[in-house]
């Protein structure tokens, strides 16, 4: 029935498995499958002795095929893969079956059913390995360059870290000259550089390399082409189309500031700012703050204006870096001005880190603190002779309503996502549900996204500080180095495969590819479909729309599918 | 509705030295109070840094009964003086209240 000769480990995993299921009865029951030449139970399969043990099976016994029912493939597909590779067996002739996760921490009231759910799923596992081939990984050289898009704090940083490991690096700023958001800031927490002089120093920093090319009012139209291996076109000057190769391509398109809505906390009327606009009065006044040709004397800060929205808003998030900004924006406008009075009105409080020391010092510096609750914010008025009213209930004096005539009332904005909309369809990024670009992990891959040789940084991601900005640049750069700078990578060959034979590209597969990975090329003098090896995910998503069956997931072929059905529909007796 | 008045914080300091800007608002000191009024000292000293200096003279009377027995002081985690700034405040009611 089979030539296969597979060997299957059922795992105790110390309890965690064997007090639901009976793993000796599982054993007995898969022992007698197709092709299955040694069925042994374990304490912990991946424990280095039945790692051994396994090893020795697989030569010992010629054994082709190899099945470990233990916990989820996210946990250990890697590990087995490795024990069939060390012992001459193809990584890919390796089925995983989970009976942890699936049958016994599911089913601690049903150890009956957890048992009998194991064996089925062992049964499927055994008929896929009896149907699987040996398979290789794809391998894709890389060019050693990278395009990254956005010259501000981050991408400035990321394309001199670039260069430095001995990459070409195309720069590409949408604005008319490089720094973003930071060029425009004055002093900045720790240590009091402004933001100016920060980029002028990355920006010569940039001008010292060589292998860095920089586009002002420029930006990206096309990509095509995989991970390793991208081609890219630059428009500059709304005109002239520049043609780049790319192997990696890092994203680092900064933010917008939250702009109030008209009357928003009286947002439009005379006095009434965003933190944006107030820092800039601050930065740019000598000394005594002046706004309209009046003197400033007393400032109201509202704050999470536009942040922190409740459930079913578009901006639920914190944006994290404004508390830390408004007490900063304060003791700066106290140096300019040490007889000024302000007034912070929060909902809470986030300075968190070292910020806690601004906090703490503006306090100490005569800088006030009340607290409003959000279901009773401020309320803003215009009032007589150029002053702004406030009135607010004070929740740490029991809710006292106070009302306060400010010169100047400034509203805490935080960051919204920019509008993206060209650059997310020429790279297909994935967008959260806030808006911003998504990673694939936020702990463990946080810049790299579910497209492979795409990456992310700076608060295009989400709301950060330039420190941070600079930080997840810099794991950007390691990202793509760690591609780059190997000269290839391997991809997993679990993709879509064409039939050429079958194939009578009607374009079914082509439009129903969320990776636009399928193309068309030449076979025998007509029109087949192609996949791109490197851009298919292995999603499947192709092979059943297919009318001619002319399309196979490779290591979950249709054969393989259904074989597995059949071994699930098995009697259990 | 409690007016809020941003010079008088300066009033009171000027001639004192009344200095609760490192309050956080634990409430610390309201909890060990002997005098079991809810206004003394935390309640107080937000209205002083508030600004709302009705509320202030309002309650001469609480003032001049605290007993100045540091208890809220030694318990203070921001260290403010507690006990020194209630004084400051009777020797501005004491000008400018009642004319001493």
């Amino acid at each position: 029935m089979s030539n296969k000769k597979i060997g299957v480990y059922i795992c105790h995993c110390g309890g965690n498995i064997s007090d639901y299921v009976d793993v000796e009865k599982v054993r007995e029951a898969v022992a007698g499958e197709p092709g299955v030449e040694v069925a042994k139970t374990a304490m912990f399969t991946c424990s280095d002795a039945t790692q051994q043990e396994m090893l020795e099976d697989i030569r010992e016994k010629n054994l082709d095929g190899l099945v470990v029912a233990s916990c989820s493939p996210k946990l250990h597909l890697f590990t087995f893969r490795g024990v069939a590779k060390r012992a001459g067996l193809n990584p890919y002739q390796y089925t995983q079956v989970n009976v942890r996760e699936q049958c016994s921490w599911t089913h601690t009231d049903d150890p009956a059913g957890a048992t009998e759910k194991a064996i089925r799923l062992i049964r499927a596992g055994i008929a896929r390995t009896n149907l699987t081939e040996p398979l290789e990984p794809i391998v894709v050289n890389t060019v050693p360059a990278v395009l990254v898009v956005g010259a501000g704090i981050a991408g400035l940083r990321a394309a001199v870290g670039l260069a430095d490991l001995g990459l070409s690096v195309w720069l590409v700023e949408k604005a008319a000259s490089p720094g973003g958001w930071v060029a425009g800031f004055g002093k900045m927490y720790p240590y009091d550089r402004s933001g100016s002089d920060l980029i002028s120093q990355l920006t010569a920093e940039v001008k010292k390399r060589n292998n860095i090319t920089l586009f002002t009012n420029a930006e990206l139209v096309e990509k095509s082409g995989s991970i390793g291996d991208f081609n890219v076109v630059i428009r500059v000057n709304g005109g002239e189309e520049i043609k780049a190769n790319v192997g990696a391509v890092i994203v680092a398109a900064g933010f917008d500031a939250y702009q109030p809505g008209d009357g928003e906390y009286g947002y439009g009327t005379d006095g009434v700012l965003t933190l944006p606009e107030f820092k800039a009065l601050v930065d740019s006044s000598d000394g005594r703050l002046m706004y309209q040709g009046r003197e400033v004397k007393d400032v109201v800060y509202i704050y999470c204006v536009g942040s922190r929205q409740p459930e079913g808003e578009d901006r639920t998030y914190c944006s994290r870096y404004c508390c830390n900004a408004a007490v900063h924006a304060a003791l700066t406008a106290l140096e300019k001005d040490p007889g000024l009075h302000q007034f912070h009105l929060f909902r809470d409080i986030r300075t968190y880190g070292k910020f806690e020391l601004l906090y703490n010092q503006s306090r100490e510096m005569g800088v006030r603190y009340l607290k409003f609750d959000e279901n009773e914010p401020p309320v803003v008025e215009k009032d007589a002779a150029g002053k702004v009213k406030v009135t607010v209930k004070d929740l740490l004096t029991y809710s006292e309503e106070v009302e306060i005539r400010a010169d100047l009332v400034v509203l805490v904005t935080g960051m919204v996502p920019r509008e993206n909309s060209g650059l997310t369809d020429v790279l297909k990024l994935p967008v959260g549900r806030d808006g911003f670009f998504n990673e694939i992990h936020p702990k463990l891959r946080p810049v790299e996204t579910v497209v492979d040789g795409v990456f992310i940084c700076g608060t295009c991601q989400g709301p950060k500080n330039s420190a941070e900005s600079v930080a997840s640049a810099l794991a950007a750069v390691t990202q793509s180095a760690s591609i780059l700078k190997k000269g290839y990578v391997e991809l997993e060959p679990l993709i879509a495969a064409v039939n050429p034979e079958l194939c009578q590209w009607c374009g079914e597969c082509a439009q129903s590819c969320p990776y636009t990975a399928i193309g068309k090329e030449q076979y025998q003098g007509r029109e087949v479909a192609a996949v791109n090896r490197a851009v298919c995910k292995g999603c499947g998503g192709c092979a059943p729309v297919c009318p001619r069956n002319a399309i196979d997931l490779k290591g979950y072929t249709d054969a393989q599918v259904r074989s597995m059905i059949d071994a699930f529909l098995k009697e259990t007796g | 509705m409690a007016q809020v008045n941003p010079e008088f914080i300066d009033e009171v300091k000027r001639p004192g030295e009344f200095n609760a800007s490192a309050c956080m608002n634990c409430g610390v000191c309201t909890a060990v109070c002997e005098m079991g009024i809810e206004l003394l000292p935390r309640k107080l000293f937000r209205y002083v840094l508030l600004g709302i200096k009705d509320k202030v003279l309002e309650n001469t009377e609480t003032i001049y009964s605290c007993l100045l027995c540091k208890m809220c002081e030694v318990n203070c985690p921001a260290n403010v003086h507690i006990a020194e700034n209630v004084r400051s405040l009777r020797y501005y009611i004491n000008k400018k209240v009642y004319n001493l």
